[in-house]
């Protein structure tokens, strides 16, 4: 372009958005899995601020803590972070350059997330029992349970992913085929189920 | 493998530490919910700023943000900040909701979609 400098456009090229650089300073796989997770939580964040609507238009809300037990969902949540530091110190290890342990981390980590998987399905079990529905609940109005079984439901899905992920990167280690990176990828996605799990935790549990 | 195990036992350590606050904090929010004398808009106050911190520990320590390029670390929560502001805009309009459905309109003017003025 003739309106721009030569100085100008070698201040250009020569700058982390000159092309040839990483202006995030990540690996692609990282980045895009970063680009990933805003992208859900994004989706989450929908869920979560359509709960709050519903919430505050009903006339009534059921008091959760009564109708979930609390000493379950905080099993739950103790679990849910105990897997997500043992997976942090698996990517510590894969970093390191030590499959034995990476891959002892990743296999406590798949146990804590099938744990979890195992107490939302009896949560779920329990529930429908009692005679919830997507439409229809013993408690309330319909949308409580049906904000409960699609937000819980999308979330164990996340977990039920991340687990298969998980399982897929141990596999790997314990074969020594693994990378770092694809290590610290499936934390980063595991981490983030941690993350939504907090903040159902928060608003749809203790609020 | 003896260098390597002892390569990042200081990162061990550091997780270990989160995660034990990590369980406090949640422990803490689990009283603050049946804290029913705390007036309402404290202990909500006090939720939303224990989920935060405890997002912030995930965040900087076990997904790294402490230590990455401030560029990503704006990218992973500007959208998550507009959302919230987004919430703000229109969570005023559920405050004055009715389950009636009726538009409710301060204007004198205004004439109800189906043609019909509103009386005041």
């Amino acid at each position: 372009m003739e309106s721009t400098s030569l100085a100008e456009q070698e201040r250009v090229l020569a700058s982390d958005w000159g092309g040839g650089k990483s202006p995030f300073g990540t690996s692609w796989s990282k980045f895009m899995m970063w680009i990933f997770l805003i992208s859900d939580a994004l989706t989450f964040a929908g869920f979560l601020i359509a709960y709050g609507f519903m919430r505050q238009v009903a006339p009534a809300w059921p008091v959760q803590m009564e109708v979930f037990s609390p000493v379950l969902i905080t099993f739950m949540t103790f679990v849910l972070i105990s897997s997500s530091a043992v997976m942090a110190m698996a990517v510590s290890a894969a970093r390191a350059g030590n499959p034995k342990d990476a891959t002892k981390f990743l296999a406590a980590t798949i146990f804590g997330g099938a744990i979890f998987l195992g107490c939302q399905a009896y949560e779920w079990w329990h529930f429908i029992s009692e005679g919830a529905t997507l439409t229809h609940n013993p408690w309330g109005v319909p949308q409580f349970a049906a904000a409960f079984f699609v937000i819980t439901g999308f979330h164990g899905f996340h977990v039920f992913s991340g687990l298969t992920i998980l399982a897929i990167v141990a596999l790997r280690a314990a074969m020594g085929k693994y990378s770092a990176d694809s290590v610290e990828n499936a934390g980063l996605y595991w981490h983030f189920v941690d993350v939504v799990w907090v903040f159902v935790f928060a608003f749809f549990y203790l609020f | 493998m003896t260098s390597h195990e002892h390569a990042h036992p200081h990162g061990y350590r550091q997780y270990f530490l989160t995660w034990v606050w990590l369980l406090v904090m949640t422990l803490t929010a689990l009283a603050i919910g049946y804290f029913h004398f705390l007036p309402p808009t404290v202990k909500s106050l006090a939720i939303i700023g224990i989920t935060l911190a405890k997002i912030f520990l995930i965040g900087s320590i076990f997904m790294h943000l402490k230590t990455e390029r401030v560029n990503l670390v704006m990218l992973t929560f500007t959208p998550l900040l507009l959302s919230v502001i987004l919430f703000f805009f229109t969570f005023g309009e559920t405050m004055t909701s009715d389950p009636t459905h009726q538009i409710h309109n301060q204007s004198p003017n205004f004439v109800m979609p189906t043609g019909e003025v509103k009386e005041h």
